[in-house]
């Protein structure tokens, strides 16, 4: 009994350091040249650093997008572009620093969380320009830009395709931690745009926990297809790996593209998320790789402001799915982006 | 050997005499950590090398980025403050015959105690740091007690408990963080900031959480080794019949020998916010405590042992930042040495037991899990 006990007792401990430590997922080495990816050269290169939030710079969302978009304005302007990513979030500052004393021109910090960080490296090193993705900036900094998206828009595009295709009369929505913003917007844009196509659709919205919000692929999965059973016939899911764990579950669900769907968030899914592309609608858009990559090629210009920049949000190509959404539909969904982006629209959605 | 106490977890670590026994015992106790800590280098060199990087590059630029700058030593002690902790508090529960795998939990608990009384009492700093850092310990000693009783009197094994309450923390400390003790005004979860009375003040790039960690190592070394104490918590966790038998009472021996683990990675925790976060903020905290188990196995359950593992995991962490600036792998190489390592030095134990108990007869009709 003792030396079972014993074995059982180091297999799980070592299970649970494993689990600990997280998956090693097999990103590109940065030092690797590819485009303008690389070391940077010297003080007269204009060199682009990126700091990932917690996540892996391929994780298919929100740090891949930003990462391209460095890459995008490292070639068009022919600097080079590098990233680290983050393990800690103690690590912040000093993942930020790495690129500090290394002399980099524009430093690209990804994620809401990492806004405090930012916002005192920015004050620290006036002569350094900051852009922070997903940042909202209360109090402008010369140096530091907020590139910010109006979610609410893109959730009620998404909302409002969701409400004019559902046959059940149910929709679902699985999300990171509602203690962050943007999530919340796409979330309560979602419901309302839903609502507003169809007063009569019931939409459930279920929140992570604020811990490990965003990656937590098999919660992601199980609240899927909990509400797939409660009979939602189309799920957003939005929260980084959480969401794509919602996304590729409902596409394995029976009548996945013809009766039930998904729909993608922040980039086109389709493409960062091939395994769900069966069931994708189409994703909740915010531009993000178009956002970081003209706010670094303003701040090498030199007309990079401080405070907010609002980048562009919309709905992803329908694709595979293309077939199945009416023309109605899709002529009522253009007419809808084109007033929210007119502002004839609003959303009406409030924290 | 334990025939009453099915829940009894037997790693290998209570044996106050180490020169009976197998031919592994007949080793320095620092043979085998040393061995698979270079085994578990070398496997990591060979991943690195597979990456086309030169491992020994790779190796230079971790230890000379974590140790060869001023900034880099202070991320190290400060990294390793609450490692040193939450491995003594896993080493004491392993000579007293326990496996507290809850270390994580109960350092979430006293953490977020730690800020609560941080930022919520008005006091001059010599009292609010020791009151804030005494309430995190209870804090820890308290959720740890809930392991420990269930343990002493209903046989319930602390492996499976302590891995359960882990859990329980983790959605505690989100809900306390994210609606009672909340910021306000603010999106983040997370408490209020501590008052400047309670931050812990660093002397020179030396943070005091680190002397103080070190301090408790070396106490805890004599506490275990010399005191009448330590005896029952070894002897305990050598043979409960023999200790019971010696008049010594088991289930006291057991509940404080898992409310001072408790205490102790409660300690961590308390440290950590008050020296490092100067809040509760839950993602902050984590893994802290399952680090903990790797540095007790490293260090073979001896206290004074935890402090150079606590030290190497710490620069290991330390580093891995720069190893990405610098040479493009990617940090997570650092777990997958520590994991290794982990296994290797596991492995003994597993292998000690192969060799020295294979002819004992179990008898007994058990109870527990795991026969």
């Amino acid at each position: 009994m003792h030396r079972k006990i014993a074995l059982a007792a180091v297999a799980a401990a070592s299970a649970v350091v494993l689990a600990a430590c997280g998956g090693s997922g097999g990103g590109s080495s940065s030092s690797s040249a590819a485009g303008g990816q690389g070391d940077c050269p010297g003080a007269d290169a204009f060199c682009i650093g990126l700091v990932t939030d917690t996540g892996k710079v391929d994780d298919k969302s929100f740090n891949q997008s930003a990462w391209e978009g460095a890459l995008e304005a490292a070639s068009a302007t022919g600097g080079y572009a590098k990233y680290v990513e983050t393990v800690d979030p103690k690590d912040y500052e000093n993942n930020i620093n790495q690129f500090i004393q290394a002399q980099y021109d524009v430093i690209v910090t990804v994620g809401f969380l990492m806004g405090e960080a930012s916002i005192a490296a920015a004050k620290a090193n006036p002569n350094v320009q900051f852009i922070g993705v997903d940042q909202f900036q209360g109090e402008e900094i010369p140096n530091l830009t907020g590139l910010v998206f109006p979610e609410d828009k893109a959730g009620y595009a998404a909302g409002y395709l969701a409400g004019l295709m559902t046959k059940t009369g149910k929709i679902g929505a699985v999300l990171g931690t509602d203690t962050v913003p943007p999530v919340k917007l796409f979330g309560e844009g979602y419901k309302a745009g839903a609502l507003a196509a169809n007063p009569s659709v019931e939409v459930t919205l279920v929140y992570h926990a604020p811990d490990n919000a965003f990656n937590d692929p098999e919660w992601g999965a199980a609240e899927a297809k909990k509400q797939l059973a409660q009979g939602a016939d189309i799920i957003f899911g939005a929260g980084g790996n959480t969401g794509n764990g919602a996304l590729i579950e409902i596409a394995k669900a029976p009548g996945a593209g013809e009766s039930i769907f998904c729909i993608g968030v922040d980039t086109d899914q389709f493409f960062t998320v091939p395994q769900a592309a069966t069931c994708l609608l189409t994703s909740a858009e915010k531009k993000l790789t178009l956002g970081t990559r003209t706010l670094i090629e303003q701040a090498q210009a030199g007309t990079r402001k401080g405070g907010n920049y609002f980048g562009l949000t919309g709905l992803a190509p329908y694709h595979d799915t293309e077939a199945a959404v009416p023309d109605d539909v899709k002529a009522k969904v253009a007419e809808v982006i084109a007033g929210l982006d007119a502002g004839t629209i609003m959303t009406n959605v409030t924290l | 050997m334990s025939t009453t106490d099915p829940a009894r977890t037997d790693l290998g670590f209570t044996d106050p005499d180490p020169r009976r026994g197998g031919p592994l015992d007949r080793l320095p106790a620092i043979v085998i950590p040393v061995v698979s800590v270079l085994l578990a280098f070398a496997i990591g060199g060979i991943l690195i090398w597979l990456q086309g990087v030169n491992p020994f590059q790779a190796y230079y630029v971790l230890f000379s980025n974590a140790l060869g700058t001023t900034e880099g030593l202070l991320r190290v002690m400060q990294k390793s403050t609450p490692l040193i902790l939450t491995g003594l508090a896993v080493t004491v529960g392993l000579r007293a015959g326990l496996f507290n795998i809850g270390a994580q939990g109960q350092l979430l608990v006293a953490a977020l105690g730690t800020a609560w009384a941080g930022y919520n009492f008005q006091m001059p700093m010599v009292l609010h740091i020791p009151v804030a850092l005494v309430f995190g310990m209870l804090c820890g000693a308290a959720w740890a007690s809930i392991a420990g009783a269930l343990r002493a009197y209903r046989s319930v094994s602390e492996v499976i408990t302590t891995i359960m309450l882990n859990s329980i923390a983790i959605a505690l400390v989100d809900y306390l963080a994210s609606e009672p003790f909340k910021e306000p005004d603010q999106p983040l979860t997370r408490t209020p900031e501590i008052a400047p009375t309670a931050m812990l003040p660093t002397f020179g790039i030396v943070p005091s959480g680190f002397l103080i960690a070190i301090v408790v190592a070396i106490v805890f070394g004599w506490l275990l080794s010399r005191t009448t104490q330590g005896f029952r918590f070894n002897t305990v966790g050598l043979n409960p019949s023999a200790a019971r038998y010696a008049g010594i009472s088991v289930k006291g021996t057991i509940l404080l020998a898992m409310a001072v683990s408790g205490a102790l990675a409660g300690m961590g925790g308390a440290i950590e916010t008050l020296g490092v976060t100067g809040r509760f903020e839950p993602a902050f905290n984590a893994g802290l405590g399952f680090d903990g188990i790797t540095i007790a196995l490293l260090a073979r359950a001896n206290p004074i042992a935890t402090i150079p593992a606590a030290i190497l995991i710490g620069t290991l962490r330390s580093g891995a930042a720069a190893l990405q600036f610098q040479t493009g792998i990617e940090p997570e190489v650092v777990d997958v040495i520590l994991a290794i390592t982990l296994l290797l030095v596991s492995a003994p134990i597993v292998a000690r037991l192969l060799f020295r108990k294979r002819n004992i007869k179990q008898t007994q009709v058990t109870q527990g899990w795991g026969s």
